[in-house]
């Protein structure tokens, strides 16, 4: 017995998705309260600090954009970011590609190759100022064992992190030591993604090593390059621990970047608001830097947002 | 700690770490918001005017008077380190000065006869000089350039033997680049380029330079009495001059650290002086001082008998205690001086990294140093 | 790295994929290639491992040694017998393991609800949360202490783990995994009748491995090396973690070499071994003869 269709009232749509985004907001909630908490907040707080004039003892008085102007017409400010900048263009791009070719060496089934993986990572995990004293050592000017293979070979040598001139582009390849891990870490995860029939089907229509690698694995893990490329820039843009642990941002200021420059403008010149300035403008200018190379991503359809 | 908390009940004293010198500051700028400040703090006593605007420090004068504190006991470097203003803030912590160690067995190797106490700073040039020896990895002297405090308080006494000042009256304006200061940075730069004979120290701690004449690599340091337990501990043969002069200047500098005083509440505020009067009480100021190679902080102190043992063990240090004698003037006491300090140690070290005259780099931190004082 | 290493390291495990004859597999050749940059990546730690068999003074001496002379348990010895170090290790233990359970529960459905998804403010969400990471942790110290000092919070242990109980790069890092993932596991999946917690738990989590030993990993790491915030937090001695135990032994004039290095080595080798046991989990293939089959 056929019954009698009832016209069924759809719910407006909102009503309709409303499981969902139940769901959805409980699945994101915790989170993002702890991140956006914890994190974002202090932000706001800095915002405000940099309007005010303050050496974190005295009293505080406000100040408007007075700091951001003062800073504007600073030397020593634009030194800073020119050292930055020149910092993460040498960098960025070697950090990533070491950690590209680090994680394809790493990729293969051969007898300690955890072992090798763990070598690779050691440097990751030692704190800053280890790093610091280490490297001090080693490129010592006159008892370093680099400056001594260099004597060795015949070649002069070289004053390296005492030198002001070198300084600055000796921190990269340290930082690069210490921070490509990661970027081995989150490329070796995506190789592992690439679609074994995609390698195969290429294998067998004959194509060279090198083609594979070209045509099948670099598109494949574009989405980590965006990723490891992003990450990297912020943290080259960031980079503080290990300039002051070696030089406190010498030799006369030559590795004194945007961090170590509002480092030392709040917690050594006292100048509490100038340093929240800085932390500001930096934060700025990140989120910026970081719009544009997503967004760079998004419209050759990298496939990452 | 345990000896306070045994003979003074209803006072307890608890140990908190707070941090090293450097961070120390950050950590109080943190914590001073909040409730959570120690009530007695260790701060360098460069940085003591700056950490006193905030209004959790008090004037302790009376307090100290309450408990029967022989205040002037004490020697005056430290006294004034420890007040702003009209304001004392705290108690000397530690006392120190300048003077010149220097390693007897290289002095014999080069057949220099150790420098005697009339000596000048050109005899200082003549000797670091002769102690240079590059074949044997030796050099004469060293100089920190880490660009801290470290590095421009050594440059203030070589300017007040001049009959030179660091700043004018009214602490406002930098005479720091006059001609006593470009002539004692002149000094310095032509031994580190032209004689060679003395080694700028980039290290943050100024850690190579004493790491050198621990292993006997450095035949004179200007150094402090903290340095000798360090120095005994390797072995060094030693013997301690003052600091070479001027003229027939040998005038040293002190630089007191100070136990700052934060006041939570009158009681809490009246139970810190008294513990820090008794821990500067004669008896208790020499026992620390035996444990620690720190100098007397009073004249009380240095006339115990108990005295000798200290002298005995650390030797030498009786100089270091002599020369606190020769401390006439203190760092200045604004809050602008770590800005003055962070210029003139730029200027420091881009002149002995040979990156600029003494001249030009002075007169350009006396900008910088004019600007931070207005 | 020459193009042919490369195309070669990308070659080798197509060709064991292939069948072939099982034969005694020869030391590959890599190793020439692989052990000589491992050296030189270690070769800083192996320093501070020999450092911290030397007294102090050994340490300190210039030119400096490499290998100890007189080696001497002079640091360990200090740093077990004369210092709190069992209660900095528990007290770090305690920090980490809670930050990495707090990680791994919340971070990948957050990831996941980001990835799959449509719900109201998704996009605002993920744009405030992105902006988290840009933020410079040094100069914000005094906001933040201000701020938990508010939560009355300062102080105590529960402020160490706090911070690290979520990250916005590990929501993100769960997010790009999910977007990689083909929908058609999940779509069988619900098709089968299972509910999207079901879906969640039984068919995408044994995937999710690698993912999340790499979030595990990088919040062990930031919450086992956390310096700044601890000093600026903690006063107890009681409630230091290892970093902070590291700082007793740096005094204003001197530092106990030996005790540092002793000290950095344990610190560093229990991350050394977590590591080296989940390097695994990284590399786990993802098998999708759920799809295929």
């Amino acid at each position: 017995m056929a019954a009698v269709a009832r016209r069924q009232v759809r719910p407006p749509a909102w009503r309709r998705a409303l499981p969902e985004n139940l769901t959805a907001w409980s699945f994101v909630l915790p989170a993002s309260v702890l991140v956006l908490g914890l994190g974002f907040f202090p932000v706001i707080w800095s915002f405000l600090l940099s309007t005010k004039s303050s050496n974190g003892f005295g009293p505080e008085h406000g100040v408007g954009l007075a700091n951001y102007r003062e800073l504007a017409h600073d030397a020593e400010w634009l030194a800073a970011v020119k050292r930055s900048l020149e910092f993460t263009a040498l960098y960025v791009p070697v950090t990533v590609l070491l950690g590209l070719g680090l994680a394809l060496l790493l990729n293969q089934k051969i007898r300690f190759i955890g072992f090798y993986r763990t070598c690779f990572f050691v440097p990751f995990v030692a704190s800053a100022a280890a790093t610091g004293v280490i490297f001090l050592y080693v490129l010592d000017p006159q008892y370093g064992i680099v400056d001594n293979v260099i004597a060795w070979m015949g070649l002069s040598r070289q004053q390296f992190l005492d030198d002001p001139d070198q300084a600055l582009f000796l921190l990269a390849p340290i930082y690069t030591w210490t921070a490509v891990g990661f970027d081995i870490l989150i490329y070796l995860a995506a190789l592992q993604d690439v679609p074994q029939d995609q390698h195969e089907a290429a294998r067998i229509d004959g194509a060279g090593r090198f083609a594979v690698f070209w045509h099948v694995i670099l598109p494949a893990v574009r989405p980590i390059t965006v990723l490891a490329v992003v990450w990297e820039t912020i943290n080259a843009l960031q980079f503080f621990d290990i300039a002051w642990a070696t030089k406190r941002g010498g030799p006369i200021d030559a590795t004194t970047v945007i961090i170590v420059y509002g480092y030392k403008l709040g917690f050594v010149d006292g100048e509490q608001g100038l340093g929240a300035a800085v932390a500001c403008v930096l934060f700025v200018a990140i989120v910026l830097l970081v719009v544009m190379q997503v967004g760079y991503a998004r419209w050759r359809k990298l496939d990452v947002v | 700690m345990v000896q306070f908390n045994k003979t003074h009940p209803g006072i307890v004293v608890n140990d908190q770490l707070g941090s090293n010198g450097d961070e120390m500051v950050q950590k109080l700028q943190a914590v001073i918001g909040s409730d959570n400040y120690p009530d007695i703090a260790y701060v360098y006593g460069s940085d003591v005017p700056n950490v006193s605007q905030s209004s959790k420090v008090v004037d302790i004068s009376k307090d100290i008077k309450a408990t029967g504190f022989d205040w002037n006991s004490l020697y005056p470097a430290g006294r004034e380190t420890a007040t702003v203003g009209t304001k004392v803030v705290g108690f000397p912590a530690v006392i120190d000065n300048l003077a010149v160690v220097y390693n007897t067995k290289l002095f014999k190797a080069a057949g220099v006869a150790p420098p005697k106490a009339s000596w000048t700073w050109s005899d200082f040039r003549a000797i670091a000089k002769k102690l240079t020896n590059a074949s044997k990895d030796v050099i004469g002297t060293g100089f920190p350039i880490s660009g801290s405090e470290d590095t421009t308080w050594r440059l203030w006494p070589m300017i007040w033997q001049q009959g030179g000042e660091v700043l004018d009256k009214s602490n406002k304006k930098a005479l720091f680049a006059g001609p006593q200061g470009v002539k004692a940075l002149q000094l310095l730069s032509d031994m580190a380029l032209k004689d060679k004979s003395l080694y700028p120290d980039q290290t943050p701690d100024t850690q190579k330079m004493y790491g050198l004449f621990d292993s006997g690599k450095m035949a004179m340091i200007v150094t402090g009495p903290w340095q000798l337990p360090d120095i005994q501990d390797h072995h060094v043969p030693y013997g301690v001059q003052v600091l070479p002069a001027y003229g027939t200047s040998h005038e040293t500098i002190s630089g007191p650290d100070v136990y700052m005083v934060f006041n939570h509440s009158d009681a809490r505020r009246k139970a810190a002086v008294t513990f820090l009067a008794w821990l500067h009480q004669p008896a208790q100021d020499l026992q620390w001082d035996i444990g620690s190679g720190n100098l007397p902080l009073s004249s009380k102190t240095a006339a115990l008998p108990g005295i000798a043992q200290f002298d005995k063990k650390y030797v030498g240090i009786d100089l270091f205690v002599k020369n606190l004698s020769n401390a006439h003037h203190i760092r200045p006491p604004v809050t602008g001086y770590t800005q003055v300090s962070v210029a003139v140690g730029k200027a420091i070290a881009t002149s002995l990294l040979g990156r600029g005259s003494p001249k030009d780099t002075l007169a350009q931190a006396a900008k910088a140093a004019d600007k931070a004082l207005s | 790295m020459s193009s042919e290493a490369l195309s070669r390291a990308v070659a080798a495990p197509i060709e064991r994929a292939a069948p072939r004859k099982r034969r005694r597999r020869r030391p590959s050749a890599w190793h020439l290639l692989l052990a000589p940059l491992a050296l030189i990546f270690i070769f800083p730690f192996i320093q501070m491992v020999f450092a911290s068999f030397m007294t102090t003074r050994e340490i300190n001496a210039y030119p400096p040694a490499l290998f100890p002379h007189h080696p001497s348990l002079e640091g360990y010895r200090k740093v077990l017998q004369q210092s709190d170090f069992g209660t900095w290790f528990v007290n770090s233990v305690i920090v980490t393991s809670v930050a990495v359970a707090s990680q791994l529960l919340l971070c990948p459905i957050a990831g996941y609800a980001f990835a799959r998804m449509r719900f109201i403010g998704t996009r605002v969400l993920q744009l405030l949360l992105l902006t988290t990471v840009f933020i410079p942790p040094q100069l914000l110290m005094i906001p933040v202490y201000k701020m938990y000092a508010a939560l009355g919070i300062v102080g105590t242990i529960p402020s160490l783990f706090l911070p690290w109980m979520a990250s916005a790069i590990s929501i993100f890092l769960m997010r790009q995994f999910f977007v990689r993932l083909p929908k058609e596991i999940e779509e069988a999946a619900m098709i089968d009748g299972c509910s999207r917690l079901g879906v969640f738990v039984r068919v995408l989590l044994p995937l999710m491995r690698p993912a999340l030993a790499t979030i595990a990993l990088l919040t062990v790491l930031n919450a086992w090396n956390d310096f700044l915030w601890p000093l600026i937090s903690i006063t107890d001695t009681s409630k230091y973690t290892l970093q902070l135990g590291l700082l007793t032994y740096q005094g204003q004039h001197h530092t106990e070499w030996a005790a540092v290095m002793a000290t950095n080595v344990m610190v560093t080798l229990p991350l050394l071994v977590v590591f080296l046991l989940g390097q695994r989990h990284f590399v786990k293939s993802l098998t999708f003869s759920a799809v295929k089959g």
